[in-house]
């Protein structure tokens, strides 16, 4: 039961971490999702370093350089928390940016041209035709970036941040037993379940046209 | 109504209109004739302000929408004129362009709810009086991936009416249809000429733009070969290109 609690308390922690970069990378990705398609070739060459970089280095070492960098640099430090959702925010918009690119350039030309000739605004195009429909089409794959984030919230204890993956190895260490870590395992998978069926939901949901 | 006069377009160094003059009268109905790649669409285009021209003159109800300036630049009107011009304007695209994601309802009055700051019933009750005149009175909650292509194309001309637009531009509207389905079409279409909606038409059914059309112009490589009323251009073509592209379709 102490066990249960402790881990709870950890897995609190662990939510706390997945809404608040959830929160933060899906405006983001979006936003960088645009920089990439920009005509101008110093956004779109600026976003696409930004994406190659944060795919193409380690999470956990952009945990490292995000909480220890203002140390070395500034010879400020930054809460450990908040190091974490900064560093786990801008990578995972990196790789949301990308699946919104995709979906955007997925959607074909004439509805653009069909908002713009009932006089829509180029924001209402965007916003009222051409985004409902890259969500019904990039669900799955942001299904997949969700449920690694529910995961890669256990590299944060790189830094030091106590959540559910740091709970159960001290607990484990403490009291000599692979238990704790197993009942972690079935937290994360739980999450994780639920996570599935939400989006499972919400494709059926926006199952209603093709 | 609409006067274009010198109109120039290229695509990449590629012309594709090369000094059209056209105009269009309150109450017409003008049928665009001419071979795959001769302009006719990338005209409809250009006057719906979905391409830019390069060179030339349009204007809408006596507002300018372009000119060119002294130095052979186009210089559009500002953004505001040129909003207000669109509006005037309706277009009906061969592959219909709904949108999947709202009802035949939606399609039809989201514009005039959120451009034209019409009321939501207001907009409801011309949409199910445009639907019934399109015959589709039954299909309001019907969503377009359950429509056959001759009911989107429909639905589609619903949508562009429901502006209530003093032109109506089609752009090859059946060409992506069956037989069966260009006849129910091409029905809305003669129905609205007998109220006298002023329409534009680009179209590949000859018999249609014969019996419809006030006016016929016939189009090929960038430039307005022939023009005339139908009688003129389909019985009595005076220019060699023209007979050639009608005898093309007699067969």
């Amino acid at each position: 039961m102490k066990l249960i609690s402790l881990l709870c308390n950890g897995m609190l922690v662990s939510i706390e971490l997945f809404v608040l970069t959830l929160l933060f990378a899906l405006p983001l990705g979006l936003i960088v999702a645009f920089g990439r398609r920009s005509k101008n070739i110093l956004i779109s060459g600026i976003t696409g370093i930004y994406i190659s970089v944060m795919r193409g280095t380690p999470l956990m070492l952009q945990l490292v350089v995000v909480y220890f960098g203002p140390y070395y640099i500034f010879e400020r430090t930054i809460d450990r928390f908040t190091a974490a959702v900064v560093a786990l925010a801008l990578n995972y918009a990196a790789y949301f940016a990308e699946i919104y690119r995709g979906g955007i350039d997925s959607i074909p030309k004439g509805q653009y041209e069909a908002g713009e000739v009932l006089g829509f605004t180029r924001m209402q195009v965007f916003f009222r035709i051409v985004l409902p429909q890259v969500v019904k089409r990039i669900l799955p794959a942001i299904s997949n970036e969700v449920i690694t984030l529910v995961k890669d919230t256990a590299l944060v204890t790189a830094i030091g941040v106590a959540e559910m993956f740091k709970a159960a190895q001290t607990e484990s260490s403490r009291i000599l037993s692979v238990r704790p870590l197993f009942v972690a395992g079935a937290f994360y998978y739980v999450m994780n379940l639920v996570i599935e069926r939400f989006f499972r939901f919400a494709e059926k949901k926006l199952d209603y046209y093709k | 109504m609409i006067e274009a006069s010198d109109i120039y377009k290229s695509f990449d160094g590629n012309a594709i209109l090369k000094g059209i003059s056209f105009q269009v009268n309150k109450g017409e109905v003008v049928a665009i004739i001419g071979p795959s790649g001769s302009g006719k669409s990338t005209l409809l285009r250009c006057i719906n302000l979905l391409e830019k021209i390069d060179r030339g003159r349009i204007t809408v109800e006596n507002e300018v929408m372009v000119s060119t300036n002294d130095s052979g630049k186009a210089v559009y009107a500002d953004k505001k004129n040129l909003r207000k011009i669109r509006l005037k304007l309706g277009l009906v695209f061969q592959s219909f362009n709904l949108f999947p994601h709202f009802s035949v309802m939606q399609n039809i009055t989201d514009a005039p709810v959120n451009v034209a700051g019409i009321s939501k019933d207001e907009a409801r009750k011309i949409a199910r009086e445009l639907l019934v005149k399109m015959g589709l009175e039954d299909k309001a909650d019907a969503y377009p991936c359950n429509l056959s292509g001759g009911q989107c194309q429909r639905v589609a001309i619903a949508r562009a009416l429901a502006l209530n637009p003093d032109v109506l531009f089609f752009d090859e509207p059946t060409s992506a249809l069956d037989p069966q389905l260009t006849m129910e079409v091409l029905r809305v279409i003669r129905k609205l000429a007998q109220e006298n909606m002023t329409m534009v038409v680009v179209t590949h059914e000859m018999g249609f733009a014969r019996e419809v059309a006030d006016r016929v112009i016939f189009m090929d490589n960038g430039v307005i070969v022939e023009e005339g009323t139908p009688e003129e251009v389909f019985n009595n073509p005076s220019n060699e290109k023209t007979r050639a592209f009608i005898k093309g379709f007699d067969k």
